[in-house]
This record gives structure tokens, sequence and C-alpha cells, in this order.
């Protein structure tokens, strides 16, 4: 283990304010062997997992990033006099959703799968700046074309899109609600 | 039956009201998202496979739920009424005699177990959001600190009718807490007041506009003054700065061009 390395990686990922890529990282190391950099990464992270760490390195928009453990989440609060961070309703979540799976998706593709008018989501949706418009599409009345954006992986710590549950993990979340019901 | 209708309609309504429950024990619960919602959860309570929905059944249920609809958010009552047209609909394509056994395809049920399915899949990703939301919102990072305020001067910005506009409301926000009651018999024009703020500058050089606009004696000039603040920007006869929103706005006369321009000879 290249525990210089290690420092380095450590010193880099503490000082970023955004998830910091593994492109910045090797534009600010240079010649780095991919597997020597990856092994102190991994090593790196494990390291914080430690109940002794207050602080852990998470992976979120495609980038390492500094955190607190949310369970020192109340402590952190206390100290900054900061009231519970609000959550999204859950049709903005329920509308976030179908425009993960579905994207790029028109506003009224997403009414009809919700059943429900969904313009006021967008809305908020894209005042939070978690999707953006990304053009229009080919259609009568050439609608508006919707995607999710960086913040919105950043803001459910997801590293990528490829992080949301596959089709054969919901198929099987389903099954084991209805042998729960059954 | 009427003991399990009762409960989805409160679960609607628990989370406005505390009140009207029988026995006096209430479960706060979320409310429905839309008809899709609804229909899923009678279905889920009746355990039917989803795939083999008892139409009538469901739209007796259904239907039972929408008269009480004055229980019901009425903006989402067309959109509830929707799927009970549909339900309604496929019940009657199952009551129609048909030339030849349907195959399994031509279900007119198909359309909304598929609406379903996709509705379902809808809600599992939602609950995994959900999870991830709340562990995200429990970690800090550094940068949510408050940047700290940089000593080095403020960079001046040339303020757009926006900005000014921003000001005007808080200005008025300010004024408000006045006693409006005594009336006054002075009437200002805004020409009048124009030459009085152009005076002022040639005297002054500059003007701090939100001082300015509460030493107006009245609403009234203070309105005006703030019109002419504007008409003289667009007229490019003054500079209006502004450091920050909601900070004062500070205005300068352009050089370039005096007062004389505005309606007297020029030099």
């Amino acid at each position: 283990m290249n525990e210089q390395l290690k420092a380095i990686l450590e010193a880099l990922i503490f000082i970023s304010q955004e998830p910091l890529t593994l492109e910045k990282i090797k534009e600010a190391l240079g010649e780095v062997p991919e597997d020597e950099l990856q092994e102190c990464l991994k090593s790196l992270i494990e390291g914080y997992s430690a109940v002794h760490h207050g602080i852990q390195i998470i992976q979120s928009g495609g980038g390492y990033l500094f955190t607190t453990k949310p369970e020192h989440d109340q402590w952190v609060r206390k100290l900054l006099q900061i009231e519970k961070k609000s959550k999204l309703s859950s049709a903005a979540l329920e509308t976030l959703s179908i425009i993960a799976y579905h994207q790029p998706i028109t506003q009224a593709e997403i009414s009809a799968i919700r059943g429900v008018d969904s313009t006021y989501c967008i809305k908020t949706l894209l005042q939070k700046k978690l999707i953006k418009i990304v053009g229009r599409k080919k259609a009568p009345g050439n609608p508006l074309v919707y995607r999710t954006s960086e913040k919105f992986l950043q803001y459910f710590g997801l590293n990528s899109l490829e992080d949301l549950p596959k089709e054969e993990e919901i198929a099987k979340i389903l099954d084991e609600e209805k042998q729960s019901v059954s | 039956m009427e003991q399990e209708l009762q409960e989805p309609v409160e679960r609607q309504l628990a989370e406005e009201s505390w009140s009207g429950s029988s026995d006096g024990y209430q479960v706060k619960l979320e409310i429905f998202e839309g008809p899709l919602d609804l229909l899923l959860y009678l279905i889920r309570k009746k355990k039917i496979d989803i795939h083999d929905i008892p139409i009538a059944v469901i739209t007796r249920d259904y239907l039972e739920y929408l008269e009480k609809k004055d229980r019901i958010n009425l903006d989402r009552e067309a959109e509830f009424l929707l799927i009970a047209a549909l339900l309604i609909y496929i019940k009657s394509q199952m009551l129609l005699p048909r030339e030849q056994e349907a195959a399994e395809s031509d279900d007119p049920r198909q359309i909304l177990v598929d609406r379903l399915l996709e509705y379902q899949k809808v809600k599992i990703a939602c609950n995994f959001l959900r999870e991830k939301e709340e562990d995200q919102l429990m970690r800090w990072r550094r940068t949510f600190l408050p940047p700290i305020a940089r000593p080095e001067e403020a960079e001046l910005l040339e303020v757009s009718l926006f900005d000014l506009a921003e000001t005007f409301f808080l200005l008025m926000k300010k004024r408000e807490k006045e006693n409006l009651r005594i009336i006054k018999g002075k009437d200002v024009s805004v020409e009048e007041k124009m030459k009085e703020m152009i005076d002022y500058l040639e005297a002054n050089g500059s003007m701090d506009f939100l001082e300015y606009f509460s030493a107006q004696e009245t609403l009234e000039e203070a309105l005006v003054s703030f019109f002419c603040l504007l008409e003289l920007v667009k007229n490019h006869l003054v500079i209006a700065i502004q450091e920050q929103l909601f900070q004062t706005i500070r205005v300068w006369l352009r050089k370039a061009r005096s007062h004389h321009q505005h309606g007297h000879s020029h030099e």
C-alpha cells in the first residue's frame, strides 16, 4: 500500500467542495498506476467506515466526497442550530422517479403514468434544479423534454443512474411484497 | 363493507383533520397521490391479483370511495373520475357478448393492468429514493457552511430593472407600517420630482435612494420618486448602483449627459 498516495488522496477529497471525480484526481496526480489508485481509494473509504470516525467518504454524483455520518445528524444540527431539512413531497418524488426511469420524457407522458397532472411538480423540480430541460420532442406541439440533473444524483447520494434499482430488482421487491401480503 | 370503505377515506383525511373518528383512535397515514394510488390500495387491501382484477368488485369499491368526494380534494376530482370512467368502460366491455372467444391479449382489462404495473414500479422507485434522501439529509458536507464574508470592497454592479423593482417592494414593506390615515393635499408630478432629484444629485454628487425614499413626506411622493428613478435610468440620465440585493441603491448623474437634456436648453 502506497501510504503517501493514500494521504494525498485524503487531502484532495477533503478540500473538494463538489464530489471529486477520478479524472480530476488523475489530473492533479499525474502518472499514477490505476490499480494503485483504486487500492488506495478503497482502503481510505474503508478506513473511515470504522465506528470511531464521525466522517466518511461517499461516492456521489460521480465523485468522492467527505460527509458526516447520518447518525451524528442531531449533534451537527444542534451545533449549527439548524432545523431538520425538508424532504421532497410525495408527488414531487413520484414525478422524479418517473423522470429518472423514463428520461428523456415529456410532461404529458409523466402525467399519463401518474394519472395526475404533473405540471406543478415539474415546476418545483426545475426550481430545485433536480431536473433539467434538454430540448423539445418532435411531436405535435413540440413539448419540452426533461431529464434528471447532476444535482439529482448528488441529492440522493447516487453515483450514477446505474445506482437506481434495476427492473429485476424492482420485480423482486414486488414479489416479496406479494408474498408478505398473501 | 361499510367498515372497509371507511378506511381509505380516513387515510386521505388523517393528514388534515384529527376529528371524526368514532373510537377516538387515528393513525396518521399518507394521502393518496392519485387515482392509481387509490386503486392499488384497494387491490392490495382485497389481496387481489393485479393480473386478474374482478372489475365489478373493484369498480364498486372505487365508486363508493368517490361518493365520499366531498371529503376529497376537488382539484383532483376530475382525475379520479377519469379512472372511474375507465373502470366502467372496461366493465361494459366485459359484459358485451363477443363474436368469438376472446384471446388473452384482447382482455379489456389489459390497459388498466399495464398502467397499474407501471405505477407499482414507480412506487417502488419512490421508496428507494425516499430512503436515499433520508440518509443524505442527515449527512452534512463542509460546503453548506455560509461563505465567510469577504472583507475586500464589494463589487459594484449596475442594477437591472428587476433589482430596482425588488428594492421597491422592500421599501414599500417598510412604509406599510406607517399610519396612512392622514390625508395630505399635496400633488407631486413626476416632472417636478425628477427635477428635484436631479438638483439634489447636482448638489450632493450622489444619492442614497433608500434614504431619499424614506425621507419622502407621503407615500405618494415616495412612489413618484421611485418612478422618477426608473425614468431617469431608462433615459440614461443617471446611473444606479446596488452593491447587493435588498441594499440601498446609489444614484449618480451620468457625466456624459447633463440634466439640461431634460426639457431644458443645452448649456
